[in-house]
């Protein structure tokens, strides 16, 4: 099943519900799906758990796979869309936390970043907004087009570019990234 | 063509944006069962999504059974009361009603045999 294409395997996931292509789907791009959640929630585990519940979303969603575009990206928009939602909901169960007069717990939980392992990259990571985050991530990091991210994102070309752009502008001006371009 | 467009795309590439791809690089994480432990749960999914159409069946026909019951027999009760032409006027207007009854009973058990074979 190695040497099967992509769209064939989800077509055959898709229309006679084949657990085993979708199998072969996962084993695939697991790496890619689990590196982006990772590097955009900065919490191992929870990104692990955000990647399980992406495939499942991904195994629901199949049918709406048009197959114009990568599956990768395709999985990428799915994965990004996962983890704003779950950011919503912990958003909001730190707010009634909160509201409850929990306040050291809800703290806890909106900061998922771990502080004993950062490295180079999350220090870059960190000055990016989330939305610079996942673009940057997609981009560099995934090998996606800046079409790819735009369907992934549901933001247009323009603005995909734009928001790169504006990511490196900020890690340049953060990290005095000119003096490693020249030498 | 496409490694051509792909050269292309690599030169317009600067400095900076190679400098990213590094820092951004990482190493492909271990699969560790991950995917299997998805594929075990789609196949479970799939199972239960199998399982919920005879199960709630069953379970209807379960809860459902006394008042049908009570229902037949109130109809039998009913059909006494009617006058015994108005009974046998169908079956004097078509004469095979009862067979045509039954065969349509089995030609619907079949399909829904056929499709759970399917499944």
């Amino acid at each position: 099943m190695t040497s099967i294409a992509d769209h064939e395997l989800v077509a055959r996931a898709a229309s006679s519900q084949d657990a085993a292509a979708f199998g072969e789907l996962v084993r695939r791009h697991q790496s890619h799906v689990r590196n982006f959640l990772r590097k955009l929630s900065g919490d191992i585990t929870m990104a692990d758990d955000l990647a399980q519940d992406c495939f499942m979303h991904a195994w629901d969603k199949l049918h709406t796979f048009s197959g114009r575009g990568s599956f990768i990206g395709w999985l990428l928009k799915v994965a990004y869309t996962t983890f704003l939602q779950s950011k919503r909901k912990s958003k909001r169960y730190a707010e009634i936390l909160e509201e409850v007069g929990h306040d050291a717990e809800a703290k806890s939980r909106t900061h998922a970043v771990q502080a004993d392992e950062v490295t180079d990259l999350d220090k870059f990571l960190a000055v990016l907004s989330e939305e610079e985050r996942a673009v940057m991530v997609m981009s560099y990091a995934c090998g996606l087009s800046h079409r790819e991210i735009s369907e992934a994102t549901a933001m247009p070309v323009g603005t995909v570019k734009s928001v790169i752009f504006r990511g490196k502008e900020k890690i340049r001006t953060s990290f005095d990234i000119k003096d490693h371009q020249h030498g | 063509m496409t490694s051509k467009i792909i050269n292309m795309a690599e030169r317009l590439k600067d400095n900076e944006d190679r400098l990213l791809e590094s820092m951004f690089a990482s190493d492909s994480i271990a699969d560790d069962g991950f995917s299997a432990m998805i594929e075990k749960k789609v196949r479970r999914r799939l199972w239960l999504r199998r399982m919920i159409l005879p199960v709630a069946t069953l379970i209807g026909a379960l809860v459902s059974y006394k008042p049908i019951a009570g229902l037949v027999t109130a109809v039998a009760s009913l059909t006494s009361m009617l006058p015994q032409e108005l009974l046998s006027a169908p079956q004097e207007l078509v004469p095979q009603l009862p067979m045509i009854v039954l065969g349509g009973m089995l030609l619907a058990t079949c399909l829904v045999g056929l499709r759970a074979l399917e499944d």
